[in-house]
């Protein structure tokens, strides 16, 4: 059975709707309220490896990482990319890889501090989406896979959040 | 001219986001008037109102997980409606600097800076994408490695300063990548010893079961 953690940031009425309940199949992570954004301090990189120093719910995050098959990131998509409170997570989930570089396509890239990266799977939504928009988002999941570890990864894009579920199946 | 500066990093003070701007600063000159504004401290309102009447606004951060650091990206969010009417036909100039080498790594950023001008309907001027921003504070900018940086924000300056818009300009800093990779490597194990660690600890596995941790 592969393991998923959703990402989402659902209203609680929208979620409890539309999302698989938790199970050991999935693991269910609310974006919302709101965290308190990553301060760039490297803590989680320098100080107590692979955790976030900021003490809130956020770290819970990054501990499920490394315990899911595929990550699913449920997202209003804002300037082509993630909403501020789904980015949030994200930001502060940084100690999932290691400060550390390597060269991976002719870039540099953080090396994995985990021998297994969790799928990447983006669902945007959004009633205006446009196609520019969606060109950045295709990018940067690009990037966040190779960033992550990712091998592999997929993005698609939904004009009602009642599209969702449909997306999920 | 009236121009804002708005910093994105979520640092207050010594920021590789803040030398840049500085150094910006200097180049656009005594003559004008720079608004400053700090994403991590000013709500939308607050920025709303500083930047009124600006003809230029310059945001300035680093590269987050390949995008926008969240506290910035919940300010634009914010302000997407209302920029237009509080500086109506200004022109919108981005400097994202990351800590991996290339500047290209920049580019989906910029990109999103872009669809922030498209959504609020503000002029796209011109996008610096700087590779090892961390660098910033090496030396003196337009100096040694950071000659590169010096000549882009000169410039980027002169494209404000004229109302002009210019190509996005990536580049790295005038040093070597291997070095870079090397030098930056040794600042972490440096910077673990200070904080009591061994330098093998930075790659432990805290949320795995214990058989399968490597410490």
């Amino acid at each position: 059975m592969r393991k998923k953690l959703i990402l989402h940031d659902l209203a609680r009425e929208d979620a409890e709707s539309l999302l698989p309940p938790e199970s050991p199949e999935y693991s269910v992570f609310a974006a919302t309220p709101s965290l308190h954004h990553c301060v760039g301090c490297f803590g989680c990189w320098l100080k107590t490896p692979g955790k976030c120093v900021i003490k809130d719910r956020g770290s819970d995050f990054g501990a499920l990482m490394p315990l899911h098959d595929e990550i699913i990131v449920i997202s209003r998509m804002v300037f082509g990319g993630l909403s501020p409170d789904a980015k949030a997570v994200l930001d502060r989930s940084i100690g999932f890889i290691l400060p550390f570089f390597r060269i991976a396509n002719g870039e540099m890239h953080h090396t994995r501090r985990y021998e297994k990266s969790p799928d990447l799977r983006y669902i945007l939504y959004g009633p205006d989406i446009n196609d520019r928009e969606k060109e950045t988002a295709q990018k940067l999941i690009s990037g966040n896979a190779l960033n992550f570890g990712a091998k592999n990864y997929s993005v698609s894009f939904h004009s009602t959040i009642q599209e969702i579920k449909e997306a999920l199946a | 001219m009236k121009i804002a500066l708005i910093n994105g990093s979520p640092k207050q003070k010594d920021s590789a986001t803040g030398i840049i701007l500085n150094a910006l600063r200097e180049k656009i000159g005594e003559a004008h008037e720079c608004v400053l504004c700090a994403a991590s401290s000013q709500s939308g309102r607050d920025v709303l109102e500083a930047v009124g009447g600006c003809q230029a606004l310059v945001f300035a951060f680093p590269l987050y997980v390949d995008g926008i650091p969240s506290h910035l990206l919940r300010l634009l969010d914010e302000i997407q409606h209302d920029i237009t009417g509080s500086s109506p036909g200004a022109m919108v100039y981005a400097i994202v600097h990351n800590g991996f080498y290339e500047g290209k790594q920049n580019i989906t950023a910029l990109e999103m800076m872009r669809n922030f001008c498209d959504r609020s309907g503000l002029a796209w001027g011109q996008g610096l994408g700087v590779g090892a921003g961390g660098m910033a504070g090496a030396a003196p900018v337009g100096h040694g490695p950071m000659k590169n940086l010096g000549l882009a924000l000169d410039k980027l300056a002169s494209n404000i300063l004229g109302g002009k818009t210019g190509p996005d300009h990536i580049f790295e800093p005038n040093f070597p990548r291997f070095l870079y990779k090397a030098t930056a490597h040794m600042g972490w194990r440096m910077q673990a010893k200070k904080n009591g660690l061994k330098p093998k600890q930075l790659c432990d596995k805290p949320f795995l079961q214990d058989k399968d941790r490597q410490i």
